[in-house]
């Protein structure tokens, strides 16, 4: 198990250098579905961890009695379980935002960042690093989220979490909130990531050939 | 027999059944958890679901002013769900009707309805006087309309033009300039969810005239004659 | 070891210039763009007859806007200025005819910068777009300012017909059943986007590109043949109430479309064949989205969904080599 990450590295890899979204390109129903106000991306995002955090402690926690051909089965059976408890949660305390929500937090079963998370992380390790990669992993997940959520909502509706931020004048670009909107926004936000990280890399290699000589 | 015991042993270690008994226990723990939320949750969201009617309900009859009013004043009206049976010739309907009484006098209805709008189901609360014979309020439930054209429906300024139109004859969209009562204006592009939610009005009054008109006054002749 | 600079004098330069190398070079697509400017002319002349101060207006701000953007965006790839080149007149051109006159400023700047960015830059500069820009850009400002874009005008003394106060004929029939005459279509004394109104400057323009060759004449045969079978059936079953195939020709964008937006080499097929099933396909889509969809015009939408399946086109229709099977 030497060669498995820390639980600290877990956490941060989770963030930004193995960010669910725009590193690892998983979870992308919900990033374009829910991410037309910041409200709805952030009740998303905290549902999914939630999820994350249960499904990846007990499958953590049962992780030596697990058959291989039968884990998946586990896995599933885990998360629906807690995914069908955010749903009533959610229905209870926040029930306009789960009407706004829909069918997206059921949708949270076959959500693959939280069955690759119990079967890269959770099914190996002991649960707490298990957690901490859950929790590393559900900010990466609600940065993209709301990063997405953040642009569009300004630009599409002119607010943030529902709060009028442009002036009257600022005319809505109504696609934005649309669909297309969301792959507008996200494939320029991957774009912008891919470049930042490639010029990182690019002057980590020039830093290196420059102190090697 | 120890062969015997040994084979049965491993036959029992293959079976399937046994090979799946986490998969077993998950799924009875898991379901019993669930149904403990399912019970702890369960009235909290039913009170949700009729909450969100049940607030709507003074405004829809009263208009914004007299419910505003009658919250300040500590007032409330008394409101009595019931379900209302429509026979049509191919089925069915039911609606679900919302009686509104200040002090025992009926104050108007608030009816539920539902129909296909332009991109998915629009469910609407349509508040409708005594008499049936002019709609008081209108207001819309649930709709996932086209965002920035056939989500206008829901606007205060397109709404209001249902309040005080009558309900005694059936209520037309029109394109240009509505003049004459009855007439409602289309939103600007989205004619087809304009013209869903007004035929959708258009069937609950007809359907509910009879239903609502002949049940009501017996039950207030009953209410005068107790009192 | 010093790191390799590309600014470097002494280093060796490789040009990379868009594909294809052996036909296009530099000076035949800007020879293509100066032609497609010349037709262009009619167009230009006649909305700003129509709708002067609009025209103008609109004019100004779609060039000005795309030669920013792909001033900015080339530079941001790096590479030698292309504005020499006249692609980027020629979407703001096209664009600005695209319009309504009545558009604010906002909506042609966002369109143009959509069209140069995200419809050309993106997929690699002029030569390597997917869909025609232009399109490109007012899909995206027509669903996100459909109010401005529906041409709902007022009335105005700056213009010289009273064609800015009117109900677009396209909108007209499709909301009320009014159907314009066909001579106010011919002419273009209607109201609408600024290049579409009049069908005479569109068949203009159209003609001396298809005899310079610059546009293709498959396309727009095949659009006809698809608008005409359509229309036709259409009007033999009883879709008759007054709006004909000749309407339907005449009406909307569609010339303009034809003859302007279908024929951009660079988004529809390669080979004849090729064309003209794209210009059936794109006759097609417009036909059902004039019948079926919200929308009173489809003309944009069917060109796009068509540069989409252009690859596919151009590999059904690849022309066997000689001798090969």
């Amino acid at each position: 198990m030497a060669d498995l990450p820390t639980a600290t590295e877990r956490f941060i890899n989770g963030i930004l250098p193995e960010n669910p979204v725009y590193r690892q390109l998983l979870g992308l129903c919900p990033t374009l579905a829910v991410t037309n106000s910041l409200n709805a991306a952030i009740t998303m995002a905290g549902a999914v961890g939630f999820v994350l955090l249960c499904a990846n402690v007990i499958t953590s926690l049962i992780r030596n009695l697990l058959k291989p051909h039968l884990r998946i089965v586990v896995f599933t059976l885990t998360i629906a379980t807690f995914v069908t408890i955010a749903d009533r949660f959610l229905a209870a305390y926040l029930y306009q935002m789960s009407k706004t929500l829909g069918p997206y937090i059921p949708l949270i079963i076959v959500n693959c960042i939280i069955i690759c998370r119990c079967e890269v992380c959770a099914s190996k390790q002991s649960p707490l690093v298990a957690a901490t990669d859950a929790i590393g992993q559900s900010l990466g997940f609600g940065l993209a989220l709301s990063s997405i959520a953040a642009i569009r909502e300004i630009l599409g509706a002119g607010s943030l979490f529902g709060l009028r931020v442009m002036p009257a004048a600022w005319p809505d670009w109504t696609i934005m909130v649309l669909p297309p909107g969301a792959f507008f926004t996200f494939g320029l936000l991957l774009g912008t990531v891919n470049w930042i990280v490639t010029r990182k890399g690019a002057k980590k290699s020039q830093r290196r050939e420059r102190s090697s000589p | 027999m120890d062969v015997e015991k040994k084979s049965f042993a491993g036959g029992l270690k293959s079976s399937n059944l046994v090979q799946a008994w986490l998969v077993m226990v998950l799924a009875v723990g898991f379901g019993i958890s669930l149904a403990g939320v399912q019970l702890l949750l369960g009235p909290v969201i039913e009170g949700n679901k009729l909450n969100e009617t049940l607030e709507k309900v003074p405004e829809l009859v009263l208009g914004n002013f007299l419910a505003a009013k009658m919250a300040s004043e500590n007032q409330t009206l008394e409101i009595v769900p019931r379900q209302v049976t429509v026979k049509k010739l191919d089925r069915t309907k039911f609606y679900i009707v919302y009686e509104a009484r200040y002090q025992g006098d009926l104050k108007g209805w608030v009816v539920k309805t539902k129909g296909q709008g332009y991109a998915d189901t629009i469910e609407l609360l349509l508040g409708l006087s005594p008499d049936l014979r002019s709609i008081t309020g209108l207001f819309v439930l649930d709709q996932k309309e086209t965002p920035g054209l056939g989500n206008k429906i829901i606007t205060h300024a397109w709404r209001s033009q249902f309040v005080d139109a009558p309900a005694d004859r059936t209520l037309v969209v029109i394109k240009t300039g509505s003049s004459r009562p009855g007439e409602i204006d289309v939103v600007t592009g989205a004619t087809i969810s304009s013209r869903s939610v007004t035929a959708m009005i258009n069937t609950a009054i007809g359907d509910l005239r009879n239903p609502l008109t002949t049940a009501p006054s017996s039950q207030g002749k009953g209410g005068k004659h107790n009192g | 070891m010093k790191p390799i600079d590309d600014t470097d004098p002494a280093a060796p330069v490789i040009q990379v210039s868009p594909s294809p190398h052996l036909v296009q070079s530099a000076s035949s697509t800007r020879r293509m763009m100066v032609d497609v400017l010349i037709g262009m002319v009619p167009v230009v002349a006649m909305s700003l007859f129509v709708f002067r101060g609009y025209a103008l207006f609109q004019l100004a701000v779609c060039l000005v806007a795309c030669l920013l953007a792909e001033l900015l965006f080339v530079k941001m790839r790096g590479r030698a200025s292309t504005l020499k080149d006249g692609s980027a007149i020629v979407t703001g051109v096209i664009l600005a005819m695209s319009l309504p006159g009545t558009a604010p400023w906002y909506v042609g700047t966002i369109a143009a910068f959509v069209a140069i960015g995200i419809g050309k830059t993106i997929f690699g500069g002029v030569g390597m777009n997917l869909f025609n820009p232009a399109m490109v850009g007012r899909a995206f400002v027509m669903i996100s300012f459909a109010g401005a874009m529906a041409a709902s005008g007022f009335e105005d003394v700056r213009s010289a017909v009273d064609a800015i106060s009117q109900a677009t004929p396209m909108n007209a029939y499709k909301m009320n059943g009014v159907v314009a005459p066909l001579s106010e279509l011919f002419w273009g004394t209607t109201n609408g986007s600024l290049g579409e109104t009049s069908a005479l400057a569109c068949l203009l323009g159209g003609f001396y590109l298809v005899i310079r060759r610059t546009a293709s004449w498959e396309i727009p045969a095949g659009l006809f043949v698809a608008i005409l079978v359509f229309g036709g059936v259409a009007d033999l079953a009883g879709h008759a109430d007054g709006w004909t195939v000749l309407h339907h020709i005449l009406g909307g964008s569609l010339l303009f479309g034809v003859f302007f937006i279908a024929t951009d080499p660079v988004s529809s097929p390669l080979t004849p064949k090729g064309k003209f099933i794209f210009g059936l396909g794109t006759g097609m889509l417009i036909m059902l989205f004039r019948f079926f969809s919200g929308y009173p015009e489809g003309v944009m939408f069917a060109v796009l969904l068509m540069n989409a399946l252009t690859p596919l086109i151009n590999r059904w229709t690849i022309p066997t080599p000689f001798g090969g099977q």
